[in-house]
């Protein structure tokens, strides 16, 4: 869909480029010749055949549902598993053909099936007494047909179980749910071997209910914004870490990581700012040891994987997102532990991490990036402006201050950088 | 490393599709019937335990055409574990369980970690539900458990709970559950007043 739009665009600078004589049309002719001819895409055939697919498939479940009871449990068992062989089979049949869409909506729906049979076979033989478990199942089978299929729905199905289990599993346990992260890695593994950016979007997605389960729980109250923080740390760091690397398949990923990585970063600080004027947090963070260790050390080792890349690469962009990240873990540090005092220097280091954040999206065109930065600014002035708690005035002259200095650096910047540069 | 996953990709192309597709559907299907088998194999291997059911929050009575299900053993005193340490919301526990006169288990003891136990005594696995926030950081067994065992719903033919409700709640329904060496268990048969009236097939 995206090399479309790409060819279309390519299509009208090149006829304006020939049309204002920057090229010679011979170079035009050796341009479109190297470029690789399109995939065939979704065809609006294919569209409406999928809608009367569904339209079919719902109909075929409503006329089941609506005789469930009356069947026998054996006949029903039999239902659910030919459910499985069928799909599969036509999916099977569109992926010989070269029908890749349809064969990858068939593996989807096989594995929709399959958690849907999970369900129904633990309430046909009382098996509902681990909802987590039952959601690993489903993720592990999704998995599988993800990884023999290539189907990019599967992996979709799989992650989304595999995040409701996780999930699960920390509202039972008080320790965070490190068993995810080898799912997550086989999935990544997987959006390796395809070189998929569709998959890259969703392993980049999946990280993220995980740190988000792992920030709210109770035990874990110092702030959850904190926590949240060093995540993205980890997400942003190791993103910018693998988009050095010299493989096409890692670099793409890597690129996907860090943009979910920079986003979640301008989320944590936003709300750390936002809670830094609630007073259960302060009571937390002055009667807690502090963060975890394990928070730490995922936000530590991100700080570092962002200036191992801006080592190996050389390049200012990625250094100033380093810096963006080690400012927002350095934060907290800063942060009073009673009421008595406002937390200007961290308020300064949340403001100073976004402005990192933005120059570097900016020096690397990594748009995305751009726009967490600008998500973050305007959270941490929103939550700095929504204080109910301590003097508007003196708020207000931080603001101003913080203005200033923005303004000033700006001046010495516009001076001292070359015209032209962004 | 590279030239190894390169192969190893020319070779997982070369397998025809349907080869693939299929073995995702057997992997899907095989999991579904491990599903299965595992719970007949508790109900063949397992020892047959009667359970007294008991009126439990009418607020959760019933939920479409299941029935929720609650045990003299679902709430017990927490015994030697009172006051020990927990560490996780929803532990599994071992209880117990001996005949009494009129042939109903009755919870003997609670266990952190599985016991040996003499026929007919039985170990049955639970998880715990509530009343684990006893102490000043909440991670202490408190003075009573409310345990789950896997038995706690049981779906029915539409419109038939409501009788089960009634009996369940007049405490003449009883539950008869297989429970394995390793302490799982699966609902076998629902009795009322001495008379089967669900008898749980195989398959």
């Amino acid at each position: 869909m995206f090399d479309r739009t790409y060819r279309e665009r390519l299509e009208t600078d090149l006829a304006q480029w020939e049309a204002d004589g920057v090229i010679a049309p011979e170079a035009i002719a050796a341009i479109r010749a190297a470029l690789p001819p399109l995939g065939p895409g979704v065809t609006i055939a294919a569209i409406v055949a999928i809608i009367g697919g569904l339209l079919i498939a719902a109909a075929f479940l409503a006329f089941v549902a609506a005789h469930w009871t009356e069947l026998a449990r054996l006949f029903r068992f039999a239902m659910l598993l030919a459910g499985i062989l069928v799909t599969f089979g036509l999916g099977s049949w569109f992926a010989r053909d070269g029908r890749a869409v349809l064969a990858d909506l068939c593996a989807s729906v096989g594995a929709i099936i399959f958690g849907a049979a999970i369900a129904l076979i633990g309430q046909m033989y009382h098996l509902g007494d681990d909802f987590a478990a039952g959601m690993l199942l489903w993720a592990g089978g999704a998995l599988v047909a993800a990884a023999l299929t290539g189907s990019r729905g599967a992996l979709a199905v799989a992650l989304a179980a595999a995040c409701i289990w996780t999930c699960a599993r920390f509202l039972e346990s008080h320790d965070p749910h490190f068993s995810f992260v080898l799912i997550w890695l086989l999935a990544a593994g997987l959006t390796f071997a395809w070189n998929s950016r569709v998959a890259a979007h969703l392993i980049s997605a999946a990280a993220l209910p995980w740190w988000i389960s792992a920030a709210v729980q109770p035990d874990l109250e110092p702030g959850f914004a904190f926590i949240l923080a060093d995540g993205a740390a980890l997400l942003f760091g190791a993103g910018l870490a693998l988009a050095t690397t010299p493989w096409q398949r890692t670099s793409s990923t890597g690129a996907v990581l860090s943009s979910y990585g920079a986003i979640l970063l301008a989320v944590a600080s936003s709300l750390a700012v936002v809670t830094a004027n609630d007073n259960a947090f302060f009571h937390s963070i002055s009667r807690s040891p502090g963060q975890p260790v394990w928070a730490v050390a995922c936000g530590v080792a991100g700080a570092l994987f962002a200036l191992g890349a801006a080592v190996t690469t050389r390049r200012p962009g990625a250094a100033l997102a380093g810096g963006a990240i080690a400012l927002v873990l350095l934060a907290p540090a800063t942060w009073p532990s009673s009421q008595t005092g406002e937390p200007w220097l961290a308020y300064a280091l949340e403001l100073c991490a976004m402005l990192c954040l933005v120059v570097s999206g900016t020096l690397d065109a990594a748009r995305p990036r751009i726009v967490a930065g600008w998500i973050g600014i305007a959270g941490v002035i929103a939550g700095i402006t929504w204080a109910v708690k301590g003097s508007l005035l003196r708020r207000s002259v931080f603001l101003a201050i913080a203005g200033g200095a923005a303004v000033l650096l700006a001046t010495v910047l516009g001076r001292l950088l070359p015209r032209g540069r962004p | 490393m590279t030239g190894l996953a390169a192969s190893f990709a020319e070779r997982f192309a070369r397998i025809p599709k349907i080869v693939l597709f299929g073995a995702a559907a057997l992997v899907q299907v095989t999991l579904l019937v491990l599903m299965v088998i595992d719970r007949v194999r508790i109900l063949r291997e397992g020892t047959e335990v009667t359970l007294q059911t008991r009126a439990i929050d009418p607020r959760d009575l019933l939920r479409g055409d299941y029935v929720v299900l609650g045990y003299d053993i679902s709430e017990l005193p927490a015994g030697e574990v009172r006051y020990k340490r927990n560490d996780a919301r929803n532990r599994i526990v071992y209880v117990k369980l001996a005949p009494g006169g009129d042939g109903v288990y009755g919870a003997v003891s609670v266990h952190t970690d599985p016991v040996a136990v003499t026929s007919p005594e039985v170990l049955i696995r639970g998880r715990i539900r509530y009343a684990v926030n006893c102490g000043y950081s909440g991670d202490f067994f408190c003075d009573t458990l409310q345990i789950r065992y896997n038995l706690e719903s049981y779906f029915v033919p539409e419109g038939q709970g409501r009788q089960l409700e009634q009996a369940r709640n007049q405490r003449k329904l009883r539950v008869v559950a297989a429970v394995t060496r390793s302490g799982r268990a699966a609902i076998k048969r629902l009795v009322v007043d001495g008379e089967p009236i669900y008898e749980e097939p195989w398959f």
